[in-house]
């Protein structure tokens, strides 16, 4: 009876984590981002916060993620992600980004639109991912 | 910089919550750390933060949190000392067939479905930043998982403590609470070594070496603060002192081979001798600030970090229902299964199964590790929380229901009557 009812299970555990490796998760951006980008003069109110802003941490569960910019006001933006394209938006801003590099050297292309701006092409590189084992 | 003010305030705040909400929840046959846990969460975003989202972010600004979270830490500290000194191994000697049955049940049982639910929470909650191995093995611990501290007040509140079943519960737990940490010591050491720059090998023998130290050379020596206390009937205040440092020095060791520094602190609780008195002594010493003060800081913290239904839609609802279904099925279940195949009748299986079911706090400090080492996301941290309140809250009626407190008395009475 032991052998049925705790030696099956655990041949089973083995046999969901061999079949999980082959599942894919969505590309992991969580964690803290510096941003290099050429602020823009076709803007017609520029929000002058969001255009110094040169960094901003992820807070990422699946494909949903939380962006809060370091503008000294913790302004955030809801963000999906759908492969290698990432898309955030709020009522002030909205991003659409590629998602490229390994692991430890992800990086984010794509351009940020700050309300009645131009949008503005930027490269943002992670600095650190979400804190593992720290 | 420390703003001493700001954190005074906080502590306050925090105490006064969990003291309301605690004494609230004893009002409904609720265990008073269960309100605490709430208070928690009401003082984070889940309520204050979506209610006053101004009161909140003056009293708790994310700047702040990191003080907080040092306290609660070393708070965490002293209740993992405190839980490894009331396990008693000789509580697992005795049980038989059914003991080792139902207890490795009641593990492999929700790990299992854990695990198969990775399968689908995986590629929805997590990123590739985590190996599926990682996650799955964290779902299954944290589903397998049972709050002994708490598991034990319901029985003693119940006047169960001396019954069959709730002898049978606590060695099963007792079970279940080593077998779980072991587990879990295993995940973080497989999440931080692949990120460390620290060699496996060095956490690995480190571990081993760790604990064989502990167990042949630590253990041997620790009967002489039993000594002590016996010629006395107390510890002079060096030997608290020293008790103190022993208990740091081993959560320092465990942190730094890799593994968390709760290992090393549940694991000096774990080899105290355990002479009653002693026991007692030692628990009364160490209990009180413990669980009056740091604990609902631990409570809070959580709570700051938890989102319940904040963002994600009715997707995160729905993969709450499942967490907490399958979390039911596997532990509830799988030990209500056990227990009856070993002999038990049904009504005492169901109420074992009901008891190993409670998670608790030990849920939400094995979730505060998950975070933190970033095998689970903010996500998945919240949906696990709420299974833990949820499975934490519906102990004490379910017991009530499977089991009435008369039919408890009239079985403890004739007990009594027997051993007379």
């Amino acid at each position: 009876m032991y052998l049925l009812l705790v030696g099956v299970p655990v041949l089973g555990l083995l046999g969901i984590l061999e079949a999980g490796r082959s599942i894919a998760a969505p590309l992991s951006i969580g964690g803290e981002w510096a941003l290099e980008s050429t602020p823009t003069a076709d803007c017609a109110n520029p929000p002058g916060s969001l255009q110094r802003q040169l960094a901003w941490s992820v807070s990422q569960s699946g494909n949903q993620a939380l962006i809060t910019l370091h503008d000294g006001y913790g302004t955030t933006l809801q963000a999906t992600i759908d492969g290698a394209t990432f898309t955030a938006k709020s009522p002030v801003a909205s991003i659409t980004a590629t998602i490229a590099g390994k692991l430890d050297q992800r990086t984010l292309e794509g351009k940020v639109t700050l309300l009645g701006c131009a949008p503005v092409a930027f490269h943002a590189v992670r600095q650190a991912p979400r804190k593992r084992g720290a | 910089m420390l703003d001493l003010f700001q954190l005074v305030l906080q502590i306050a705040v925090i105490l006064v919550a969990a003291r309301i909400v605690g004494f609230l929840f004893q009002k409904i046959n609720q265990p008073q750390v269960m309100g605490e846990m709430v208070a928690g969460i009401l003082l984070g975003p889940s309520l204050l933060g979506w209610l006053a989202p101004g009161v909140s972010a003056a009293l708790f600004p994310p700047a702040s949190l990191s003080y907080l979270n040092a306290l609660s830490q070393v708070g965490l500290v002293v209740f993992m000392f405190v839980v490894g000194l009331a396990l008693n191994p000789s509580e697992l000697h005795g049980y038989g067939h059914a003991a080792v049955l139902t207890s490795h049940v009641s593990i492999v049982a929700p790990f299992c479905l854990g695990g198969l639910t990775a399968l689908y929470l995986y590629p929805r909650l997590s990123d590739d930043g985590v190996t599926f191995t990682g996650f799955a093995l964290f779902m299954g611990a944290a589903m397998s998982i049972t709050a002994f501290p708490v598991l034990a007040r319901i029985l003693s509140e119940r006047g169960l403590v001396r019954s069959r079943m709730g002898t049978l519960a606590i060695a099963c737990a007792a079970v279940d609470d080593v077998t779980g940490w072991c587990i879990l010591a295993y995940i973080v050491v497989l999440v931080r070594v692949t990120h460390a720059a620290r060699p496996a090998w060095v956490t690995i023998a480190g571990s081993i070496a760790y604990v064989l130290i502990m167990l042949f050379v630590v253990r041997r020596i620790l009967p002489a603060f039993e000594r002590a206390f016996r010629k006395r009937d107390r510890l002079t205040d060096n030997l608290v002192a020293t008790i103190v440092v022993l208990v740091l020095a081993s959560a320092l060791a465990t942190e730094w081979l890799g593994i968390h520094l709760l290992f090393g602190a549940f694991l000096m609780g774990a080899i105290m001798p355990k002479t009653p008195e002693f026991t007692r002594y030692l628990l009364h010493k160490f209990e009180s600030v413990t669980v009056v003060l740091l604990l609902p800081l631990f409570f809070a913290y959580t709570g700051l970090r938890t989102r319940i239904g904040v963002g994600g839609g009715r997707a995160i609802w729905f993969y709450s229902a499942i967490v907490i279904v399958v979390a039911i099925t596997g532990k509830l279940g799988g030990s209500m299964f056990a227990a009856r195949l070993a002999g038990m009748p049904w009504r005492e299986a169901a109420s074992l199964g009901i008891l190993m079911n409670t998670r608790g706090l030990m849920e939400l400090v094995i979730l505060n590790i998950g975070l933190d080492i970033g095998v689970i996301s903010p996500a998945m941290f919240s949906i696990m929380v709420l299974m833990a309140l949820v499975t934490t809250f519906m102990t004490t009626p379910l017991l009530e229901w499977v089991y009435p407190t008369r039919l408890l008395r009239a079985q403890v009475d004739e007990i009594h009557k027997n051993v007379a």
